[in-house]
């Protein structure tokens, strides 16, 4: 055995080492063109336009409506998740599935370091893919003009939402290299998103925030908000999930470096390692929602809360004349300022010049909860002030038009009909409720003379209270028979006898028989 | 090794059998049992009993989402669509080419499998829906499962054995959203009532199709087309 000493030792060339190793990123370009989830893409983006985007365009043309179904109640998570969770244990499982297992073992680099770039693929594909999906659609409602500003927060959401579905797929694929892996992801990823429905639909506080299906609180359809019109999507709670759908992802991928075979001793014990940090995140995320509360923005989780995020948004309104009252709108209102004004005008005319008449009208922001409505229903339309302004709080209200869950459109007359009958109970100060007998006497008056016959009455004060039940009676007995003296006088007398009776109208100190 | 200690046996004379059985029958039982093995199906029957345990727990402890019919029917739907991926990649075959080209029993071995396996789903769940009201009772999860199981195998013919599961968990968020929407298409069967023969005919057709592309056609094989299980 001369020969093995005579040969020259020949010493390996030292490879250059970068930041990121070239050989990591050539496994990379590898694994980015040999990944299953292109093939997956096109089903995906039938199902996003099917599920997320089709839906959205029954909705009002304000972004916290049109993204309420498929951000607030997770819709998009929901088309994207369960099939990237199926890919990814799909890929996980592909050496074990092929029988390669061990010889990608016996390779020089580390089993989980391979791994890794196979999910990492895995993962840029579908949150590539999920950020394209949403930017289009995000584009075509910019395209139709939807008012209002994204909430980006929900999207970045949605993006770690996927990238936690396909790291817990990715899992599934590694510990069970079985052609069922796939199916049993996407299975176990539709169940999850079924029990976060289940429990996120109902829970209005608490843990259960953390859910990305639960919308309450933060980006409520009914009553309707106005995040991104007039405040900024407050990004607490969706930072707070952030943390949890990471910590999560952190847990899983964390969990396929554990066997023996992923790598060395210091290798699996950094993976155990980020399985750790990885539930401590998760832990913190719902620690956060547990503490948070619900404010007239949005949710608000005092460790994440950015003061900077309670200023209102700058705008330049955009107004109109209604019966000379210059009313004005927020800009992502614009389209329905015609509406607005035209329901207005023949209301505004009958209470011309007459006290606590407005003299303007703008638009206030609608909340989620109205500190100042001692827990009732908040006020649609106020009327106060020196000067009187008319303050109407439009984002409570269904607009003309589409209208997302409701049973048909919402027509401009009935809008119009309901507009006037919050103007008249704002007029003659009974808030939210009807009023005494003398009251409600005054606004079917007020009513009928803007066009509003009395038989319509009943059923208009039932729609506009949203009070469910069988068909109100017919606008019969002492108040619609006050109300009918009341509209028959000539207008310059029933503006003479309003004047003169205003006051204690609005007191409530006035009884039906002192009406003309 | 070399051929040479192997011998011919003479014409007429059935080849030897391990067991002394007569030849056809065993020979069939096995080639059936071997073929249900290479489709994983022991392991298919495993998991299918675990939908239907998941089934009955839904029912018995009430878990639902609350809301419409889409959210009431979520749970149940996803438990049913999970058993027809299920059954949609037990199509998947190892052997490709060499089985083809040697299994004139093929077409037989795949529809038989296929029809059993959504049978035994089918008993399965309903023995888990025994635990609760399912809604629809079991001639609208009969209509579900059968239908979803066709959209699976057609799947299975399009994308792959291995990749026959998108199809009817797609199918899933289809019906969920033609729930919330109150759409009534018949092809949308969820949607429809148990006694609606619209729907019944609809999810027929369906998993008739399914059945033929099958057998006739099998799934599409990886490496013979390209797909995203190559």
């Amino acid at each position: 055995m001369t020969a093995a000493t005579a040969t020259p030792v020949r010493h390996r060339t030292p490879r250059t080492v970068g930041v990121v190793p070239l050989g990591f990123v050539r496994l990379m370009r590898m694994e980015l063109r040999r990944n299953a989830m292109p093939w997956v893409l096109p089903l995906i983006a039938a199902l996003f336009w099917f599920d997320s985007y089709r839906p959205s365009v029954g909705a009002s043309p304000l972004y916290g409506l049109r993204t309420f179904w498929n951000l607030g109640q997770g819709h998009t998570i929901l088309d994207f998740g369960p099939f990237v969770a199926g890919v990814a244990a799909w890929m996980g499982s592909r050496d074990g599935r092929r029988g390669l297992a061990d010889l990608v073992t016996a390779t020089a680099r580390p089993r989980w370091a391979g791994q890794l770039a196979t999910w990492a693929a895995t993962a840029i594909w579908a949150v590539a893919a999920y950020l394209v999906f949403v930017g289009v659609m995000f584009a075509m409602y910019a395209r139709q003009g939807v008012g209002g500003s994204p909430p980006w927060w929900y999207v970045a959401d949605g993006a770690v939402g996927v990238a936690a579905f396909s790291a817990f797929g990715f899992a599934i694929g590694v510990y069970w290299p079985s052609r069922f892996a796939a199916p049993l992801a996407t299975f176990g990823g539709f169940l999850a998103m079924a029990m976060s429905s289940q429990t996120g639909f109902g829970a209005a506080d608490g843990w259960a925030l953390i859910l990305p299906t639960n919308s309450n609180g933060s980006f409520n359809g009914n009553p309707q908000a106005d995040s991104g019109i007039f405040y900024h999507w407050l990004p607490d709670l969706p930072i707070a999930r952030i943390v949890f759908l990471g910590g999560i992802a952190l847990f899983m991928l964390g969990l396929t470096g554990l066997p023996a075979r992923a790598g060395g001793p210091w290798l699996r014990r950094v993976a155990a390692l980020l399985a750790v940090a990885g539930v401590a995140l998760a832990g913190t995320g719902v620690r956060l929602a547990a503490g948070a509360r619900v404010a007239a923005h949005g949710v608000i989780i005092s460790a994440l809360h950015d003061a900077a995020d309670d200023a209102p948004l700058a705008y330049t309104p955009v107004c109109g004349p209604a019966a000379g009252v210059t009313v004005c709108l927020n800009p992502a209102y614009r389209r329905w300022l015609p509406d607005v004004t035209g329901a207005l005008a023949p209301v505004l005319a009958e209470v011309a010049g007459l006290p606590g008449a407005p003299a303007r009208a703008i638009q206030v922001p609608a909340a989620y909860i109205d500190p100042g409505s001692g827990g009732g229903p908040p006020q649609k339309i106020t009327l106060g002030g020196q000067p009187p302004v008319l303050r109407l709080s439009l984002g409570q209200l269904d607009m003309p038009g589409p209208c997302g869950f409701c049973d048909r459109q919402v027509g401009a007359a009935g809008f119009a009909n309901q507009l006037r009958l919050l103007f008249a109970r704002a007029f003659v100060a009974t808030g939210s409720g009807l009023g005494n007998p003398a009251q409600q006497a005054v606004q079917a008056a007020l009513l009928q003379d803007a066009g509003i016959p009395f038989a319509a009455q009943p059923r208009l004060a039932q729609l506009a209270g949203n009070i469910p039940g069988p068909k109100p009676g017919p606008a019969t007995g002492p108040v619609y028979a006050a109300a009918g003296r009341l509209a028959t006088l000539p207008a310059a007398a029933r503006h003479a006898w309003l004047a003169a009776h205003l006051a204690a109208l609005r007191t409530g100190r006035l009884p039906l028989r002192e009406l003309p | 090794m070399t051929t040479a200690g192997l011998r011919r046996p003479a014409p007429g004379v059935p080849p030897p059998t391990t067991d002394g059985l007569p030849r056809f029958a065993p020979s069939g039982l096995r080639l059936v049992r071997l073929y249900l093995i290479s489709r994983r199906v022991p392991l298919a029957l495993g998991l299918l009993i675990g939908l239907g345990a998941l089934l009955w727990a839904a029912l018995h402890w009430h878990w639902a989402v609350v809301g419409g019919a889409a959210a009431r029917q979520f749970i149940p739907l996803t438990i049913e669509s999970g058993t027809a991926a299920v059954i949609a990649v037990t199509t998947h075959g190892p052997f490709g080419e060499p089985e083809r080209a040697a299994g004139r029993w093929l077409p037989w071995l795949r529809l038989g499998e296929a029809v059993a396996i959504t049978a035994a789903a089918f008993g399965l769940l309903t023995a888990g829906a025994t635990a609760g009201v399912l809604a629809g009772g079991s001639l609208a999860m009969l209509r579900n499962v059968g239908g979803m199981v066709g959209i699976g195998l057609l799947s299975a013919g399009v994308l792959g054995g291995a990749f026959g599961w998108p199809g009817p968990l797609a199918y899933l968020l289809i019906a969920e959203g033609a729930l919330a929407h109150r759409s009534t298409t018949p092809w949308i069967w969820p949607t429809r009532l148990p006694h609606d023969r619209g729907g019944a005919i609809c999810a027929g057709l369906v998993i008739l199709a399914g059945l033929m592309l099958i057998a006739v056609r099998g799934p599409r094989e990886s490496g013979r087309e390209s797909g995203p299980s190559t």
